[in-house]
């Protein structure tokens, strides 16, 4: 295994938009940050939405220019497709163990040409994409992956070696191994994010079982410009969707699931994304079942009504299972609550389970912070220092402390980030070169910048 | 039609097991995965929602508790952990406490204290009946040499005292039963007035929950295996309950029939029947794996205990007997006839078994609330100028 060593101000852990908008305001004060980032590309859950609420900006074009602008800037290096095994305090500041997982492609080489996903002979699930349509075995992760470096997926490559001849700058490398990277840093940011509710717990939704029963961020991919299908169909045979149903509370304030609490952005994701197949679909009728709709931030009520006026059907009800019929069609059993309470079975061409938040990251232990109960990361002072852990010098942004929506992650990003730069010049540790003017820089590929 | 809130219903339905109460959203999910919940009679939501606004009146009119087997899929699927399977089992004893006029439901379903005592109380009365009586006689009628069970407690006599405990259990299975009919017939917004004959062809849906409970089949799959376990220990308890109550005379005897006598038989087979329900009861109870099982009271242990004692003194009494053990006979028989008289007392009418009489009365009710509706229908249809 090869050795690497980098030594940094900030250790920001998740390329996420909190950890990115952690990273810049870092970088900009001068500071140099690192972000360690577990996918192949930074950019987080937000780069995969199609439009963000309540002002239904194209997510895409708010989170792409923060990436190139992470990407780009002199102060921050980025390794990503990473894991970080270990961080532990040493003297005023850390330790990271961090593990460099091969991509067998150098990615100092790679140019993103992408002839080596037209040579290679083998289709495999798009996880990106929702798993709706395919990927080759070789393949950059996305359109506007960041790096725009391709990888393989050894576990379903065949090992032709037809990508290697194809490819212009020779950048395939079989032999490639992880590589261990020391970091030593004098601060660090949390920026773990999230994963969907697992549904496993819930057999009586159907998910992965049932074809038309899709979870949101399939949705998102669906509804996004550079999608899948490029408009939205079923997934089962492709028919444009007559009817949606939407079911609130899919995975949360669920005890059944482990996850008591509410999730807090899967109304309004739900409602905006009833908005956009509305607008896709001119003719669809959606229905939103719900238990409660909890329209709170700025301008979200005002949405929420703005769904109803345009005949978003909203039914109080929490769906107790879903079935199929014989043209695959997902049937929801409710209870009509809201008129004589009897019990019906209404069919949807697609059903959309609202799933909730719940934290992703790593094993206890790996990071010196306390997590909750519910593995979100405790607040020392949830009310007046809420991106500040329970370990001095490490901080937490974002949904890895608790859900949360894109904005309310960007500002505690700042906060961790200003919190981070407090820490760093107690312990003596001076900013280099002011970015604040931001100055385009143009020279040096991310892996150089990284090495 | 003014509705009466009772502020303090839930505090007292909490005195029969229900405490989840605040944790219930109204969401639905309960009545939407209710396999049983269908057409008018949809639960437990409602009826939930009922108990949390104190909705007394409502309640008692609701057949809803008794349509539930308690399958526990609610209680599995419940968003809020709010147990509402748990919540209609306490409304189903709260529903007991209120048709027992006596108020001894209420009583031991709120008391330990209360239930052991009333169940050591009604254990003495055999005892003190049978002391008296060979006091009286001198303690003459009491064979040593061998078994003389007749002798001893002289069928004629025991039959005697057994039609009459029977004929005052009648009464409060009765009395309680008319109570229920006149709260959920009482539900109506019509007007009641079935024909007769309504009533008596109905009662063809009261035979058969009441000899199969089949309604607990649709439960689901996973179920019918219960369902038959069940079915066989009904079965055994009824045969059991045809030989002391209709043919003591019969079954309590000096003579030695061969082994396939069906008084050997029946015998037999009913005791195997309540052996193995109340150890499977038990064993049931033990694991807590069933939702079913997650909440047992005192009287849900009392019920399978009771039977197993029953059982086990049964056994124990037809091998002394056999053996031609005099004193071991003697005393057997005093034990086994305690139990069973303390049995019936705490349980038929007022305690678990209840739900034999209930759960099928309310089916029947239902059946003739939907055919009253029908009817009115059908006389609405008939006359339409009418409004």
């Amino acid at each position: 295994m090869q050795q690497g060593k980098i030594a940094t101000d900030a250790l920001v852990i998740g390329g996420g938009i909190a950890g990115l908008q952690a990273a810049l305001d870092l970088a900009d004060q001068g500071f140099r940050v690192l972000i360690v980032e577990r996918e192949p590309s930074i950019g987080g859950k937000m780069i995969a939405l199609s439009k963000v609420f309540p002002t239904l900006d194209c997510s895409s074009c708010i989170c792409t220019p923060r990436m190139a602008a992470a990407a780009h800037h002199e102060n921050i290096s980025i390794l990503t497709y990473c894991e970080v095994q270990q961080v532990d305090p040493a003297g005023d500041g850390f330790t990271a163990r961090i593990l460099k997982k091969p991509r067998y492609v150098d990615e100092v080489v790679c140019t993103g040409c992408r002839l080596c996903e037209y040579a290679c002979p083998v289709n495999v699930a798009h996880e990106f994409e929702g798993e709706l349509v395919a990927r080759k075995a070789i393949y950059v992760p996305f359109s506007n992956a960041i790096p725009q470096v391709a990888m393989v997926d050894l576990d379903n490559c065949l090992l032709c070696g037809r990508c290697e001849k194809e490819c212009p700058p020779g950048a395939i490398d079989f032999f490639q191994e992880p590589e261990e990277v020391t970091v030593e840093a004098g601060t660090v940011i949390i920026a773990t994010g999230f994963e969907m509710t697992h549904m496993e717990a819930k057999p009586e939704y159907g998910l992965g079982r049932l074809r038309n029963v899709l979870n949101p961020l399939q949705v998102e991919r669906l509804l996004a410009p550079h999608g899948p299908y490029g408009r939205v169909l079923r997934p089962s045979d492709g028919k444009v969707p007559d009817t949606i149903a939407y079911i609130q509370c899919a995975g949360s304030r669920d005890h059944t699931l482990g996850v008591p609490y509410c999730s807090r952005v899967c109304c309004m994701y739900a409602i905006k994304q009833a908005m956009l197949l509305s607008g896709s679909l001119p003719l669809v009728e959606v229905t939103i079942y719900y238990m409660d709709i909890r329209a709170f931030g700025k301008g979200f009520e005002q949405f929420y009504q703005n769904a109803k006026a345009m005949g978003i059907e909203f039914v109080k009800a929490k769906v107790a299972k879903i079935t199929e019929d014989e043209q695959q069609n997902p049937v929801v059993r409710i209870e009509v609550i809201e008129e004589d309470g009897r019990v019906e079975e209404r069919a949807h061409d697609m059903v959309v389970l609202s799933l909730g938040i719940v934290p992703a990251g790593h094993a206890d232990g790996v990071l010196p912070a306390s997590r909750a109960e519910d593995g979100f990361f405790l607040a020392a002072e949830p009310k007046l220092a809420p991106c500040r852990t329970d370990h001095e010098g490490v901080f937490v942004a974002g949904t890895a402390a608790g859900p949360k929506d894109i904005p309310d992650s960007i500002v505690e990003g700042g906060a961790a980030a200003l919190e981070a730069a407090a820490h760093l010049r107690r312990n003596g540790r001076s900013p280099g070169r002011d970015m604040n003017a931001r100055q385009e820089s143009t020279q040096g590929t991310l892996a150089q910048q990284a090495n | 039609m003014s509705t009466r809130v009772d502020p303090d219903l839930r505090r007292e339905v909490a005195r029969f097991g229900a405490d989840d109460l605040d944790k219930c959203i109204n969401c639905g999910n309960c009545t939407a995965v209710c396999s049983l919940s269908e057409g008018n009679t949809v639960f437990p939501r409602k009826t939930i929602r009922y108990l949390q606004l104190g909705l007394k009146e409502k309640l008692l009119q609701s057949p809803e508790p008794w349509l539930c087997y308690y399958c526990g899929e609610c209680s599995d699927t419940c968003p809020r952990d709010a147990n509402p399977g748990e919540t209609m089992m306490a409304l189903r004893r709260w529903a007991t406490a209120q048709y027992d006029r006596s108020g001894h439901a209420a009583k031991f379903y709120t008391s330990a204290k209360r239930l052991w005592m009333a169940i050591f109380l009604r254990a003495m009365i055999p005892l003190v009946l049978l002391a008296l009586f060979h006091a009286i006689t001198g303690f003459k009628w009491i064979v040593t040499d061998h078994v003389e069970l007749n002798t001893f407690a002289p069928v004629m006599w025991v039959w005697l005292a057994v039609v009459i405990h029977f004929i005052f259990l009648g009464y409060r299975v009765m009395s309680g039963s008319l109570t229920m009919s006149r709260h959920v017939l009482g539900a109506s917004s019509q007007p009641f007035n079935l024909p007769f004959v309504v009533y008596l062809s109905e009662l063809k849906t009261f035979l058969l929950h009441f000899f199969t409970q089949k309604r607990w089949r649709e439960c689901g799959e996973q179920h019918h295996r219960r369902w038959l376990e069940h079915m066989f220990f009904v079965s055994g308890y009824l045969i059991m309950l045809l030989l002391v109550v209709g043919l003591l005379g019969w079954f309590q005897t000096d003579k030695i029939y061969p082994i396939y006598h069906p008084q050997r038989w029946l015998g037999y087979y009913a005791t195997v029947a309540l052996l193995y329900g109340s150890i499977s009861m038990f064993v049931g109870r033990i694991r807590k794996r069933d939702q079913i099982h997650k909440f047992s009271d005192l009287t849900d242990w009392l019920f399978p205990g009771f039977l197993f004692v029953g059982a086990l003194t049964g056994i124990l009494l037809h091998i002394f007997r056999y053996a031609d053990w005099p004193w071991p006979t003697y005393v057997m028989y005093v034990i086994h006839v305690m139990a069973m008289v303390a049995m019936l007392d705490v349980e038929v009418g007022i305690g678990k078994w209840a739900h034999m009489i209930y759960r099928p009365l309310a089916m029947y009710l239902v059946r003739l609330r939907e055919r009253s509706e029908e009817l009115a229908l059908a006389a609405g249809a008939a006359t339409p100028a009418a409004n």
